[in-house]
């Protein structure tokens, strides 16, 4: 099976080791991976934001630089949901949006994996569900799955499923709601060493935000500790 | 006509045709009919006891109220005795038979303990009683007490049929009565009795025939 | 009511920074209403109900005018006056008549949202009036002078110490007061405003156009009181609030209690056909029933192809309750009566965009709205809707929109976008704070650690 990654605009600057992790995870699994070298960014931004105009051209641009792939995979549930269902919104079709899946969507669902390896053993982690992989792409089960069957413990974490205040410009625009957001997920955080989420506009937010507060805590993506689970394995 | 003349009709016009421009090209959606059965909200509180008359003391004995069940005539005389010895005074609506109504001194809605009156229906899918504005309104709302006698074959299983059984009838304001007054408004903590009675009793009349 | 929405980041920014309090007391009240809800909505089956409720609202909305003119004639059959208000000066001008008629001094006012939008006690006071809101949340607003700061719970964001220290002041109330002494002092105050009081002013939860009724769902008894007790009753009535039939009434009274509450219906619902008293044949009750049905904005909103299925709503408060936005500052922060997500998508059309321009900005677009509207408005797309008009007319800043030109223009030139991908691990973090959103990222945040190669990097390097 082939598949070409998306790694994002984000996940290529500021989760770049972690994009890595993925192919590493994804050629473990015997998959081969392909990187179309003109992508860039999805156009999230800029359709989050109300420009329409600019939105489409970059969704042009991704549709015509992964036209031939087999399946696209992308470590973001944020930018999955963008081609998945923001593109047939904005383009008129849907030539890209169903091949496209977030990775543990696409371990769990199109390679029907659903173990990776004990590489977690031991590991206390909270998980946070990205708004739009949760509520867009529908994707709850599949991460947590592949978590627990490394051996992590997932910390019941009451605000799991609320927003973490990232929401593109919103952070910008209003950082003090914004970042009142993300205390209330830190602030109710239990127990754990690290937090663990799909989505690296989430992760820069709740990591930015910690740091600012000297909180001691580790912010892992999901790739990285997916990846894990998979080495750690005999 | 009722309908407000002076500088009304012309509104009236305005906005109707306001209306009837912007519904223009939209498609029109078709109701979807009545509410399957499948998809009534569950009568019986924490799906239990199912027969009205239970599901009806389950939901308004949840939501703060009491109820009462008597079996017949003299049991129903003998339990209001009993209730109305901790009232001075009461105010009864009109159309309370003279059997339910406890010998008390009456007094002006705004000074009675008690207030009495007879319920036109009820529905156990939601804890209600309902209430007629034609036996008057005052002392359903007014004491700090409200006792309504409630006849067990006027006791709905849903809402809606309990609705439809006033469709024929209704009067200028039928009024729901579905547990005590109460607010969560001052901090957060439920306070009964903020403007309407603060404890609400139902008797059942479970014998059916005249009261 | 006047409109600060511009302010939104302003308003927000001083909520949290000068009371903190406001976000603890907001937070723990929303998050107990949707406790309620989910607990409620957990023994039927939500999504069919939901698309059943939203069927019947749209259809009662794409047969407005039928219906409008249907409930007009029952209301009038049975003896009420039937007004229509095409503007908040027309509801002034028809109050302001029946005051001047009947000799009012004192109203009495239970919970309504389309009062406080078109302004009715400022101009009752205006007219000599007394005016007592009943509902306890609006009585404890009104003597702050504040407008209400969440749809179901006015005053929701005042926590027990706040109301302990206003009823001290002014009612004369002990400081540790309990909850129920403080409720007792202002029911002593209200229950004569009630019994002397001409002139009773309701909203409409709903109009059903095969009855003419008006319906009424509360839990402290005001509405009731403040429909029954006065000479005069008026209710003002949003057109957009008809149902078609008494049938569709009773499951919209229990999805929408469940929705703003979780209880299976509210305490008190008053279902009001006409007049009482000697008009109606009846021991007591309003002589005189006044519907004012309001349009205000309304059939603008209608005539949207976009936002107008955001009249479906019943006013629950379900996606203020989940909304992480709302729960951080409340109403208050979005300058106008409606507000969390049905606002920033209402008020642009009922106002204007440009009076409310940020609202549809003022979400992380995280969707847990939608999941929980009991009648499916979409209100994500029509915060994008909103948005999207907000660039096309110009409203955005200028800063923005050059941003998304530029990052858009790099983003389909991938080299250049690769340089800037790479740049930005070797800005020095003291330029990377000046620049224009990094500068905003910076006020309470860390800057993001950029270091290290790009994926593209380690990717041309090889990846082991």
């Amino acid at each position: 099976m082939k598949v070409s990654l998306f790694v994002t605009c984000i996940g290529d600057r500021f989760y770049a080791e972690a994009s890595a992790d993925a192919v590493r995870l994804l050629r473990s699994l015997d998959v081969e991976v392909d990187f179309p070298m003109g992508q860039t960014c999805c156009g999230q931004p800029a359709w989050n934001s109300g420009h329409l105009p600019e939105a489409r051209r970059m969704a042009e641009h991704t549709l015509a630089v992964l036209k031939d792939a087999e399946y696209v995979v992308l470590p973001s549930g944020s930018c999955a949901a963008m081609l998945r269902c923001t593109y047939p919104h904005l383009l008129g079709r849907r030539e890209l949006s169903d091949r496209s899946y977030e990775l543990a969507q696409f371990i769990v669902d199109i390679l029907g994996v659903h173990e990776l390896g004990r590489g977690l053993e031991g590991r206390r982690l909270a998980y946070h569900h990205g708004c739009h992989a949760l509520r867009e792409l529908g994707v709850r089960e599949q991460p947590e799955q592949l978590l627990r069957s490394g051996g992590a413990e997932l910390v019941p974490w009451e605000m799991d499923q609320e927003c973490c205040g990232f929401g593109g410009l919103f952070s910008v625009k209003t950082p003090e709601v914004s970042t009142a957001m993300a205390d209330r997920k830190l602030d109710t955080l239990p127990a754990a060493e690290t937090i663990v989420s799909a989505d690296g506009g989430c992760l820069l937010q709740l990591e930015s935000r910690a740091r600012y507060r000297g909180l001691n805590l580790e912010f892992r993506s999901l790739a990285s500790t997916l990846w894990e689970a998979r080495r750690g394995s005999p | 006509m009722n309908r407000e003349a002076e500088g009304g009709a012309g509104a009236r016009d305005r906005i109707l045709a306001r209306i009837r421009e912007a519904n223009g090209s939209r498609e029109t959606v078709e109701h979807p009919g009545t509410l399957p059965a499948g998809l009534e909200p569950p009568v019986a509180y924490g799906g239990q006891r199912p027969d009205p008359v239970d599901a009806l003391e389950d939901r308004l004995s949840a939501a703060g109220g009491r109820v009462v069940r008597l079996s017949g005539p003299d049991s129903a005389r003998r339990w209001l005795e009993e209730f109305a010895q901790e009232f001075a005074s009461v105010s009864i609506c009109e159309g309370v038979p003279e059997l339910l109504c406890p010998s008390l001194p009456n007094a002006q809605p705004e000074q009675a303990g008690l207030g009495v009156s007879m319920a036109v229906g009820a529905a156990a899918q939601t804890g209600s009683l309902l209430l007629s504005s034609t036996e008057g309104r005052r002392s359903q709302l007014l004491p700090p007490t409200h006792l309504v006698w409630v006849r067990a074959q006027d006791v709905h299983a849903t809402l809606g049929a309990a609705l439809e059984a006033r469709m024929g009838d209704l009067p200028a304001a039928l009024a729901l009565h579905s547990g005590p007054s109460k607010s969560a408004d001052i901090g957060r903590i439920i306070v009964t009795g903020v403007h309407g009675p603060g404890r609400l009793v139902a008797a059942v009349l479970e014998e059916s025939g005249d009261w | 009511m006047e409109v600060h929405s511009r302010d939104y980041a302003k308003r927000a920014r001083a909520i949290l920074r000068d009371t903190p309090g406001v976000r603890e007391a907001v937070t723990a009240a929303t998050r107990s209403f949707d406790d309620h809800r989910r607990s409620a909505f957990a023994e039927l089956d939500g999504e069919a109900l939901r698309d059943w409720a939203e069927g019947v609202k749209s259809h009662a909305l794409t047969h407005l005018d039928r219906y409008l003119e249907q409930a007009e004639s029952r209301l009038m059959e049975r003896g009420a006056h039937v007004h229509w208000a095409e503007t908040a000066e027309d509801v002034h001008r028809i109050l302001r008549e029946l005051v001047e008629r009947e000799g009012v001094r004192r109203a009495v006012k239970a919970k309504s949202m389309l009062s406080e939008e078109v302004g009715v006690n400022p101009l009752l006071e205006a007219e000599g009036v007394e005016v007592f809101e009943t509902d306890l949340g609006e009585y404890i607003i009104q003597l702050l002078g504040e407008p209400p700061s969440h749809i179901v719970g006015p005053a929701i964001h005042r926590s027990l110490e706040d109301t302990q220290a206003l009823f001290s002041e002014r009612l004369g109330t002990a400081t540790d007061a309990s909850p129920e002494e403080l409720a007792g002092a202002a029911r002593g105050i209200l229950r004569e405003a009630f019994l002397a009081a001409d002139l009773g002013i309701s909203g409409g939860n709903f109009l059903v156009a095969e009855t003419g009724s008006i319906a009424l769902i509360e839990n402290e008894g005001n509405i009731r009181m403040s429909t029954s007790l006065p000479r005069v009753h008026v209710a003002l009535v949003g057109i957009e609030k008809i149902l078609p039939r008494l049938a569709d009434l009773s499951t919209f009274l229990q999805v929408t209690s469940k929705s703003a509450t979780g209880q299976p219906v509210g305490t008190f619902v008053s279902i009001i056909q006409g007049p009482g008293g000697s008009r109606g044949g009846e021991p007591d009750g309003p002589e005189e029933l006044h519907v004012v049905l309001v349009d205000n904005g309304r059939t603008r909103l209608l005539a949207d192809p976009e936002a107008w299925e955001a009249l479906r709503c019943v006013r629950c408060g379900a996606c203020l309750n989940i909304c992480p936005v709302y729960r951080q500052t409340g109403g208050h922060a979005y300058g106008y009566v409606y507000s969390g997500p049905i606002g920033a998508v209402i008020s642009p059309g009922l106002v204007s965009l440009e009076e409310t321009f940020p609202l549809p900005f003022a979400s992380s677009l995280c969707g847990a709205c939608a999941e929980v509207c009991p009648v499916r408005i979409p209100i994500p797309h029509l915060l994008h809707t909103w948005r999207e008009r907000a660039v096309e007319q110009g409203l955005t800043e200028g800063t923005a929109r050059s941003l998304m030109k530029g990052w858009s223009r790099a983003a389909t030139h991938p080299r250049l976008f690769d340089w800037i991908e790479r740049a930005m691990a070797v800005l020095p973090d003291g330029i990377s704070r000046r620049l224009p959103m990094l500068r905003d990222w910076t006020r309470g945040r860390s800057l993001p650690r950029a270091t290290g190669p790009t994926f593209r990097e380690i990717w041309k390097d090889g990846i082991e």
